[in-house]
């Protein structure tokens, strides 16, 4: 029979502890792991003062190019083990470029049929006029899914190493923002002004690049980091309250969120449609038409996204610690 | 004739962006105090640039690519002077024996 026990209790088994710890109500390293300040050293006016003696004499002593022979001597050995080293760096990659195979030979290893086949049916495969996206984002899909996911774990890196959680007081985000930015130029005029010119044509430009990844070069990771440079430039010149209105860890959380699982949920389904020889059913349209290229605007929307969050995200986070 | 005049002109103005870059560089690795290397910075980024996509846009004729030159330019003449601002800026109020490099009214400087 099981009888009810107090809360008290019940917090302190090991059950209670584990489900507290779920909810989030207790955290049971809080206040046990962290290294307590110890007492601070009692200043010495005669001590700090035999230490400054001692810090010069050392100084003094440790520098004194003319009478000091093992420096002089360190000096000369460390000049030439430099040279020796740059030279024989030199000698060595050119006796590897010697090695290499002539430029444009028909019989390198690169010109195999791999690079054959993706000049010559890539267009008709992926229906993007620019190769290097069709490749990217059709041939070796997975692979770029990687990388989109890696910008994400490292933003999860920042954040776990980077977090500042408090709200208000001494040692709040907001604090510690202003106390490091104490000597920045706030709220310039000039920066302003020129930010308020150049921001909107940016991120129009970013936005460029993205959707036409598939017509002309560029694409989602470049595209992606124009829009984060405009949405950095504009945090610089008008500070997180601006930003903080359309951008925060909310918006970074949904738009990475929702990108990652479209990305996957879609590249799922045209990878089981080709390994089964299914038809996919999504139209390739004609070459050189903005819609067209099946899945490639999308994931390249969807790439565009991650970089731009990402690129702002790792610069909230450095410089405030959450946004 | 016309030709020759586009040639010669373009192609003076590509060598005055050179040496310009050239004069950059030497006076970066030169100077050793902050303000003197960003104006020689600033300048390679205003002067040398817009000397040198100026010679290109004459080289290149009318066509589309000319007016890319031309966007390219107003985008970096309208950022690097910005950021050399901010960079001085940034040094007025963090260095303290300022005096000692340049001279100015010191009842207008706000600490």
């Amino acid at each position: 029979m099981s009888r009810p026990i107090p809360e008290e209790e019940y917090g302190k088994r090991a059950g209670g502890a584990f489900k507290l710890w779920m909810r989030g109500i207790r955290d049971p390293y809080l206040g046990n792991v962290e290294v307590a300040p110890g007492a601070g050293a009692e200043e010495d006016e005669k001590r700090l003062k035999e230490y400054e003696a001692e810090k010069d004499q050392i100084i003094r002593k440790v520098y004194d190019i003319e009478h000091n022979r093992r420096y002089r001597l360190f000096r000369k050995f460390y000049r030439a083990a430099a040279l020796v080293c740059c030279l024989t760096l030199i000698v060595m990659l050119l006796i590897t470029v010697a090695y290499l195979p002539p430029v444009g030979s028909a019989d390198n290893p690169a010109h195999n049929e791999v690079a054959a086949k993706y000049i010559e049916d890539g267009m008709q495969d992926t229906g993007a006029v620019n190769i290097v996206t069709g490749m990217i984002l059709d041939y070796r899909a997975f692979d770029t899914f990687g990388e989109s996911n890696v910008l994400f774990i490292a933003t999860c890196t920042v954040l776990i190493l980077m977090r500042n959680d408090k709200k208000k007081g001494k040692g709040s985000a907001e604090e510690e923002e202003k106390r490091d930015s104490h000597y920045e130029p706030k709220s310039d005029k000039i920066l302003q002004t020129m930010a308020m010119v150049l921001v909107p044509f940016i991120i129009l430009f970013g936005v460029y690049v993205i959707l036409n990844g598939h017509l002309s070069p560029g694409g989602g990771f470049s595209g992606g980091a124009i829009i984060g440079a405009g949405l950095i430039l504009y945090l610089n010149a008008f500070g997180f309250e601006k930003t903080e209105r359309f951008f925060t860890a909310k918006t970074y959380k949904w738009i990475s969120f929702s990108a990652l699982s479209f990305y996957c949920i879609a590249k799922s389904y045209s990878f089981y449609t080709g390994a089964h020889h299914l038809e996919s059913g999504i139209p390739l349209g004609t070459p050189g038409d903005i819609l067209s290229s099946g899945l490639i605007l999308p994931l390249n929307i969807c790439v565009g996204l991650v970089v731009a969050c990402t690129m702002y995200a790792f610069f909230a986070l450095f410089r405030k610690g959450g946004f | 004739m016309f030709e020759w005049i586009r040639f010669v002109l373009g192609t003076g103005l590509l060598c005055i962006g050179a040496v310009t870059f050239l004069l950059e560089i030497f006076g970066v690795f030169k100077f050793k105090y902050v303000l003197n290397r960003m104006h020689v910075a600033a300048m390679g980024d205003t002067l040398g640039i817009g000397a040198s996509l100026a010679g290109l846009m004459i080289l290149f004729g009318f066509r589309f690519v000319t007016l890319k030159l031309a966007l390219v330019l107003v985008f970096l003449w309208c950022a690097s002077p910005v950021s050399s601002h901010l960079i001085s800026r940034l040094e007025y109020t963090v260095d303290e024996d300022l005096e000692k490099f340049c001279e100015m009214k010191l009842q207008n400087k706000e600490r």
